[in-house]
């Protein structure tokens, strides 16, 4: 198994046939996709493209569980700000009075469309997140030529991230052993124990800071290297970019200008022209709007 | 040792940016990213905006010792915590200015009038609170106004609550941590080799 | 044999503390000599290893006087770079600096920044991957390995570089008595077959007495004997005052020589094989006579 950012994903996993480089293009780039198309069930096809994806990757779909919570609070607060929060539009549609407060067909119908462009980028980011290694990060921004300053940061803040996780749950551990048990206890309190947390990792932090910088000089570490000699990147040479992968990259590259100038020279992909919005306004207005 | 001694440079006294600054912003990095992303998970509003974030304190003291390392880390952690949290990249990448600024106005403030980052005096007390309020009311507004707006992801009408949601929610846990952060262990970063007298070294 | 390092009235003291951590060292390690350095701990052993390859003063603030040379020149002469190709530091603590994602990535790591070519670091992890028995974890997470692992992959990382002069600060403080003497044993090869210059800051001393050509006692900062390791350990009596706890088997045989069993004309046995032949022979020897 690959320990990958997320969780683990099989080493045979699919995924890892292609270049490290196309997953990060294909995060930059199918992230773009639904801020551009403002149909929702174009959006809601590209989650279940990315399910796909996720199913063929190989990954654990109960990695979602995690996402269950930010996904309805963030439904419910963009339909909050476009319903009950959105204000008196005597211009818009009202479908009903909730306590006083008009709710409109029209600012229903945006957040929808919002929420619909905001899922399928999340299911991207957990597709990423979910099949990258931390290494893979690295190679692509290796690959892409990145200056080494810059991926040498990303290279140890990425190690910290998983050096702080450690120190986290021996710090945890260490309360338990001496009788706190966090189960049952109120937010407050449970936010004063944080303090508990934030100072020894902190602590640690600053510790370690020396030590690593130690082994970092100590290896011959300068913000270039040797600075007079080339740097030469042993990791690439494990990692061959191949035709498939330029393939990869140039219909992901094709299909974003293609989705642009649909969006905005033929005019497709558009709320007005979508199924969603005409159901919706069967279903809310009964055809009156 | 007294508040202007701690930022003052000694004559003859050589300081370079170094490896350990480069290490110190990977671990304020790592720290940020696991603390942000507690919070994202536990008081999640959505987008990368939570009700309590105590991550904001990595950003307020990581500036106050680290200088311009320490606004650099806070620009990039929300990133990370965010992005595990299941905030979309390019709402991540948007947040950097307002998430840069809330570093750097403690971080300037405290150079600028030789605060004490031990907190031993009102003075220092003051300046604490003021910076980073303002840091946080220029993230307030960045945040839901230029991001959240800008995705469409608000109605104009709701923006002044998110405003305030935000600015509340960071404030509170900017003063509560970063408060106990300075005084516990500002101490022992003062008197180390990778604390910032001025901006890079 | 000619000096590799030499410290000349070499003291050091860290700014904001009051007592130097060493004063007035006057110390030769000969090329290809194995030496051990002991003392208890803040004695300043630490202090001496990073005295050797310039992470003071370049890393650290204080006073130094007195002189470091390093293969004939003043430690303060060379670029930090260079001087980390001169003397390899292992750390007491591995985790620590492990920068990388993968076993292959952190023995890579100090190569790269050397500047050679992906053919000679090819070559070089074709010589240190088997003599440190770390095949088996290149792919792996450097950090999810074995205690005893961790710390020959800290040790591969600077081999690789090859570097004539290795100083190991408490390479075994962390490890099992597995891990202890799988590192020893690559010491060994080192110092058989390839007839490396080593030193050794180590408090377990039954590994390191029977491989040690010469040894160190440091005790509050000062070098308080320095000689062979087999007169070194004649001292017997100076050793123990000084918080020195020689191999069992070495102070079984100083009892029995205060006893009048065992013959000041015999060096102390340094390992239990060598003990037990000794007792062997003194025991047929009785039962002749």
């Amino acid at each position: 198994m690959n320990k990958t950012i997320l969780g683990y994903v099989p080493e045979e996993s699919p995924i890892y046939s292609l270049h490290p480089f196309v997953r990060v293009y294909f995060l930059m780039v199918v992230s773009l996709w639904p801020m551009i198309i403002s149909s929702p069930e174009w959006n809601f096809a590209l989650i279940v493209v990315m399910l796909i994806l996720l199913e063929y990757s190989r990954v654990t779909l109960s990695t979602l569980k995690l996402y269950v919570p930010v996904s309805i609070s963030m439904g419910v607060l963009i339909l909050l700000s476009y319903t009950i929060l959105g204000g008196r539009h005597p211009e818009f549609y009202e479908v009903f009075n909730l306590l006083g407060v008009p709710i409109y067909f029209e600012r229903i119908v945006a957040a929808v469309e919002v929420y619909m462009r905001i899922l399928p980028m999340i299911f991207v980011m957990v597709f990423f997140l979910s099949t990258s290694r931390e290494r893979d990060i690295l190679v692509a921004m290796r690959w892409a030529r990145v200056p080494f300053t810059v991926t040498y940061l990303v290279a140890m803040s990425l190690r910290a991230v998983g050096m702080v996780i450690e120190d986290f749950s021996i710090v945890r551990q260490a309360e338990k052993a001496r009788g706190y048990d966090p189960k049952g206890k109120s937010i407050p309190y449970k936010l004063r124990q944080f303090v508990m947390y934030i100072i020894p990792l902190m602590g640690l932090a600053i510790r370690r800071s020396e030590e690593f910088s130690n082994a970092l000089v100590a290896r011959g570490y300068s913000f270039t290297g040797l600075r007079r000699v080339k740097r030469p990147d042993y990791v690439l040479t494990k990692y061959h970019f191949k035709v498939l992968d330029g393939v990869i990259v140039a219909i992901l590259s094709v299909a974003l200008i293609a989705l642009v100038y649909a969006r905005y020279g033929l005019g497709l992909f558009t709320l007005e022209g979508s199924l969603t919005m005409k159901w919706l306004q069967q279903w809310l207005v009964g055809g009156a709007g | 040792m007294d508040r202007e001694e701690i930022w003052e440079v000694e004559a003859g006294e050589e300081r370079r940016p170094g490896i350990i600054h480069i290490v110190i912003t990977a671990l304020l990095i790592g720290i940020g990213a696991v603390v942000g992303a507690f919070g994202s998970f536990t008081l999640p509003l959505g987008f990368g905006v939570n009700f309590f974030w105590p991550a904001i304190a990595v950003q307020n003291i990581g500036g106050i010792w680290y200088g311009a390392w320490g606004i650099i880390a806070a620009a990039l952690f929300p990133i990370i915590s965010n992005g595990i949290a299941g905030t979309p990249v390019y709402v991540s990448l948007a947040y950097i200015p307002a998430n840069a600024f809330q570093s750097f106005a403690p971080a300037w403030a405290f150079r600028r009038f030789k605060a004490d980052p031990r907190l031993k005096s009102g003075r220092d007390w003051l300046i604490f609170l003021v910076s980073i309020t303002i840091g946080n009311i220029f993230g307030a507004f960045w945040g839901p106004l230029v991001v959240l707006k800008g995705f469409g992801l608000l109605t104009a009408e709701s923006v002044p609550l998110f405003i305030w949601g935000w600015f509340a929610g960071n404030e509170i846990a900017g003063i509560v941590f970063g408060v106990i952060l300075l005084k516990a262990l500002s101490g022992v970063v003062i008197n180390t080799t990778s604390f910032v007298k001025k901006w890079w070294a | 044999m000619s000096a590799v390092i030499k410290f000349e009235h070499y003291s050091w003291k860290y700014t904001r503390t009051k007592v130097p951590a060493l004063q007035d060292i006057n110390l030769e390690i000969e090329e290809g000599a194995l030496v051990g350095i002991i003392g208890p701990n803040d004695s300043g052993k630490t202090t001496l290893a990073y005295s050797m390859n310039g992470l003071i003063p370049n890393q650290y603030y204080g006073v130094r006087s007195g002189s470091v040379y390093v293969m004939g020149k003043e430690v303060k002469e060379y670029r930090q770079a260079e001087l980390c190709q001169r003397v390899g530091l292992v750390f007491s603590d591995p985790e620590a600096q492990f920068t990388a994602m993968t076993v292959e990535d952190e023995v890579v790591f100090g190569m790269e920044n050397l500047g050679l070519s992906i053919e000679e670091i090819e070559r070089r992890l074709e010589w240190v991957v088997p003599l440190t028995d770390i095949g088996p974890l290149m792919d792996k997470p450097p950090y999810e390995v074995s205690g005893g692992q961790k710390q020959r992959v800290a040790l591969a990382s600077v081999l690789a570089m090859q570097p004539p002069i290795l100083v190991l600060d408490e390479p075994t403080s962390m490890l099992d008595p597995i891990g202890r003497k799988k590192v020893f044993e690559v010491l060994r090869r080192l110092k058989e077959e390839y007839k490396s210059t080593i030193v050794v800051i180590e408090h377990s001393l039954e590994h390191l007495v029977p491989l040690a050509d010469h040894m160190v006692l440091v005790h509050n900062g000062k070098v308080l004997l320095a000689d062979e390791t087999e007169p070194f350990f004649e001292r017997m009596d100076f050793l123990m005052e000084h918080d020195v706890f020689p191999p069992g088997v070495m102070e079984f045989f100083f009892q029995l020589r205060l006893l009048g069993h065992y013959p000041n004309s015999l060096p102390l046995p340094r390992t239990l094989e060598e003990g037990t032949e000794r007792l062997r022979e003194m025991l047929v020897g009785g039962e002749n006579g």
